[in-house]
């Protein structure tokens, strides 16, 4: 491989891995703190992609107003899954997870009866749009901005996590549930800011990531599938493991298609096994 | 009151009583028997999709309702019984019936032996996930392994109708709705007995209480392992059904997607019953085929909605509703010594 | 005869020793009872004797036989039946049907798959047997959700005597019932023959009492008394543990 491509396929694994982090992290955090699979997370971030796309581009209005407007739409269905079912299924864990199936379905066909199946076309903000041409390498400046948007949004989830009240209450949680709430903390208030702060990085994902992967009906579970894989492998309840596992599988997922296309995919679901076996919490995670 | 007494009163009972309890099968039996000559072939059709998807989610509710697995992996097991067939036939030219269908439940249970031993060494969570990821990991094998599709194309296409070895005889719609409700019904019947065996209580037992089914005597990772290998026998079936039915199979038949059919059918028609599952197969299928004409585009939504709404507000399924309303009518005939 | 012997059994959770040399043995017949403050490790021990956990260190013989890393259910065929702190019948069954299901479990039946549950008269007419003696019988068609605390643990307790086991475990038996309903208990473990040896988790002083021939007092996962029940109610140490506790509720209340 030429270090042209090389440098290519990095950048690409990164800026591919910093949007399934921004993915990974709400899905494991809540997989943490709730121990639910929240599999309609990447349904979230495609309907803000949809959503952003309609701000940006059909309304032809300001790229960051569909940034926001999507995350917040994300975060609001979200809320409205939380609130409106999943807690009422208090503690049964299956039927949870069938539910947010269930919900990863109906937002997908909803979202193709809204936006029909129209492959959407990458759309761009005009500050973002070209390359950057450096020695023979021409590389769209989008994908930098994604990966330098990642690096900030993961220190700031980072701080959060370490540095704040909050996040010392939800690695409480996440490691002693009866402990917590025995000292007086409102776990369940907790729980649903947490499962909506996902939720909006999700939906923020999404319109930022539909950059250079588009949107179409069918993100729900593309998107999702990775951001599993990622959570096992990373590890899950940490931003480290999120981080961690989300640029391994940007990298093997660039470099493994260049080298060998047909192996990349059967690649990750077999690490994955091999991590559930052998050290289920993840590589970067908390020991459960 | 000694068993034997307690035998002679349920002799006893009016045959009103008993009629009303077994009314549900024998009214069943008969409109899969008589009903179907009488549509069109296209629904001969339906009828057909929908004994098959019946034993696929019967077999899934053996894990899922009375065991407690919920996983997201078991079309590979539908697939692996699907590709045998396809395989068999691309590759041998063999389309005998006879080979094709034990080979394909015991490829089928293959599948499930190596699934089982990897999936049952995590639990609960982590046990959806390594399901979900056996899964897919069997689809990208379908998908990349070119000896598994036919040149120029993804899956294997053209497959015909089993040969059954007998001379002269031809397939029409109609023979093979009877030829798949002949297994629909011996697979029912085997689900029947497995149900209601030590072995299906101790399966039940094990989902409500695992600790102390295991201070009991029992082995509990065996039990597990060995419903997984039978929903994986039994998920073959449907697999291979399915391949003579569309005469296709896809890598996509191994994928996330179809391990999504049989768990909203038992979701549905009601989990840890005999009849729920086939109730949910007949509903989807039926409502299914009929919304895809009046509204193609909104089928699947509002199936995703009636899911939603079936986990929330009536997780008995459909068939508590209606077993309910069975048991009181047999109570109005007389006393119902249940 | 020895039932049971302990030798220096240790268990240890990341950093926290639950349990630390813990050795005693048990004749055959003897009824025993293990008291302590919460946090003792009592329900580690019984877990560790029952298979569901590996010690640390240390070696359990029951009759003779190695059977420290020996699973749970093979330790049940061996003759040991144990009760639960928690009720752990299932609840979404009927008592008939735990009931059933509790009888199969040492027998080769438990893998049949084609007979019905109910074809083998000879069962049910042992859990004919086992549930009116606890005058269960007629309520053998409820879910075992809808009885009451004390007849769950009725249940649980004549299920766990019913297989006819060697040793008996019981984890707790009178928690959360009634003096009249303890006594029940009391009264079910004094009938048992002199074939079953019997050891009991217990907060309940007059259940222990009543019932122990023996009494073994862990603290801090360490056995610091062994002995005949007379012995332990005036053993120094003993009173030590119980009345460190109380003087610090007194104190904790005084302040």
């Amino acid at each position: 491989m030429s270090a042209e491509a090389f440098v290519l396929n990095l950048l690409n694994g990164l800026s591919y891995g910093m949007v399934l982090f921004l993915l990974a992290s709400g899905l494991s955090i809540v997989l943490g703190l709730m121990g639910i699979w929240n599999l309609a997370h990447g349904a979230l971030y495609m309907v803000a992609g949809y959503i952003g796309w309609t701000i940006a581009v059909h309304l032809g209005m300001n790229f960051w107003l569909a940034v926001l407007l999507g995350a917040i739409a994300a975060g609001l269905i979200g809320l409205g899954i939380e609130r409106g079912f999943l807690r009422k299924l208090y503690r049964q864990v299956n039927e949870q997870v069938l539910l947010t199936f269930g919900f990863l379905y109906i937002l997908t066909n909803l979202s193709l009866w809204v936006w029909t199946g129209r492959f959407r076309v990458p759309f761009t903000a005009p500050a973002l749009a070209g390359s950057f041409i450096i020695g023979d390498i021409t590389y769209p400046i989008v994908r930098f901005v994604i990966i330098i948007i990642g690096i900030i949004i993961a220190s700031g989830l980072w701080w959060l996590q370490e540095r704040t009240r909050i996040g010392a209450i939800v690695r409480a949680g996440m490691d002693d549930k009866e402990m917590t709430m025995g000292l007086g903390i409102n776990l369940d208030r907790v729980s649903m800011f947490t499962f909506l702060l996902a939720a909006f990085i999700a939906g923020f994902a999404g319109v930022i990531g539909a950059q250079f992967l588009g949107v179409y009906s069918g993100l729900g579970l593309d998107m999702l599938l990775p951001a599993l894989i990622v959570v096992i492998v990373g590890g899950m309840g940490t931003m480290q493991g999120a981080l961690f596992g989300a640029v391994l599988i940007g990298l093997i997922d660039a470099f493994g298609r260049a080298l060998f296309p047909q192996l990349a995919m059967f690649t990750m679901y077999l690490l994955m096994i091999v991590i559930l076996l052998v050290r289920p919490s993840g590589l970067v995670g908390r020991r459960i | 009151m000694t068993i034997a007494e307690l035998k002679e009163t349920m002799r006893q009972q009016p045959w009103q009583v008993l009629l009303i309890r077994f009314a549900p099968y024998i009214l069943g039996l008969i409109a899969l028997v008589i009903l179907p000559p009488f549509f069109s072939t296209p629904i001969q059709g339906i009828w057909t999709k929908f004994l098959i998807f019946a034993i696929f989610a019967s077999s899934y509710d053996l894990a899922y309702g009375h065991t407690g697995l919920l996983s997201l992996g078991h079309a590979a097991f539908f697939g692996a019984g699907g590709y045998t067939i396809a395989v068999l036939n691309l590759h041998y030219g063999i389309d005998s019936l006879w080979i094709g269908l034990p080979l394909g439940i015991l490829v089928g249970a293959l599948t499930a032996v190596v699934f089982g031993l990897i999936a049952l060494r995590v639990l609960g969570p982590f046990f959806l996930m390594i399901t979900f990821a056996l899964g897919m990991l069997t689809f990208s094998i379908a998908w990349n392994v070119r000896w598994l599709n036919t040149p120029g194309m993804q899956g294997i296409t053209g497959v015909p109708l089993p040969d059954l070895g007998i001379p002269g005889f031809s397939w029409s719609t109609i023979s093979f709705y009877y030829f798949v409700l002949i297994i629909f019904l011996l697979c029912f019947f085997l689900v029947y007995r497995i149900m209601n065996s030590p072995f299906g209580y101790s399966l039940r037992g094990i989902r409500d209480g695992e600790p102390r089914l295991r201070s009991l005597g029992y082995n509990t990772w065996l039990h597990k392992y060995l419903i997984i290998i039978i929903t994986g026998a039994f998920a073959g079936v449907a697999g291979v059904l399915y391949v003579y039915y569309y005469g296709m199979i896809v890598p996509a038949h191994l994928a996330i997607g179809t391990s999504f059919s049989p768990m909203i059918m038992v979701i549905l028609g009601g989990s840890t019953t005999l009849l729920g599952p086939v109730i949910g197969a007949a509903v989807i299928e039926f409502v299914g085929y009929f919304a895809s004409i009046f509204t193609p585009e909104r089928w699947p939504l509002i199936l995703g909605g009636i899911f939603v709404v079936t986990i929330m507000y009536a997780p008995g399924g459909i068939n508590i509703h209606l077993s309910r309303l069975w048991k009181r009518l047999g109570e109005r005939y007389g006393s119902v010594k249940s | 005869m020895e039932a049971l012997r302990v030798e220096g059994l240790s268990k240890d959770f990341g950093g926290i020793h639950a349990l630390s040399n813990v050795s005693f043995s048990v004749e055959v017949g003897e009824h025993m009872a293990i008291i302590g403050p919460n946090g003792a490790g009592k329900t580690t021990l019984f877990n560790l004797l029952n298979g569901q956990l590996s010690p640390t260190s240390g070696r359990i013989y029951f009759f003779g036989r190695d059977i420290t890393t020996m699973p749970t259910h093979r330790c049940a065929h061996l003759g040991q039946a144990r009760s639960f702190q928690i009720i752990s019948l299932c609840p979404n069954l009927t008592v008939l049907d735990n009931t059933l299901i509790t009888l199969h479990g040492t027998k080769r039946s438990r893998f049949q798959m084609f007979r019905s549950i109910n074809a083998d008269t000879r069962l049910l007419a042992k859990a004919q047997e086992a549930l009116s003696a606890v005058a269960l019988w007629d309520t053998r068609d409820e879910l075992v959700k809808n009885l009451s605390y004390g007849e769950q643990r009725r249940l649980e307790i004549a299920l766990t005597v019913t297989s006819e086991p060697k040793l008996l475990l019981l984890d707790e038996p009178g928690g959360g019932l009634t003096s009249a309903e303890s006594a029940d208990i009391t009264d079910m473990i004094h009938k048992l023959g002199r074939d079953i040896t019997v050891l009991l988790v217990a907060h309940d002083m007059d259940l222990v009492f009543g019932v122990a021939e023996r009494i073994i007092v862990l603290h801090y996962g360490k056995i610091i008394a062994d002995g005949a029940p007379e012995e332990i109610r005036v053993d120094p140490r003993v009173r030590e543990i119980y009345m460190g506790i109380e003087e610090n509720i007194e104190n904790a209340t005084a302040s």
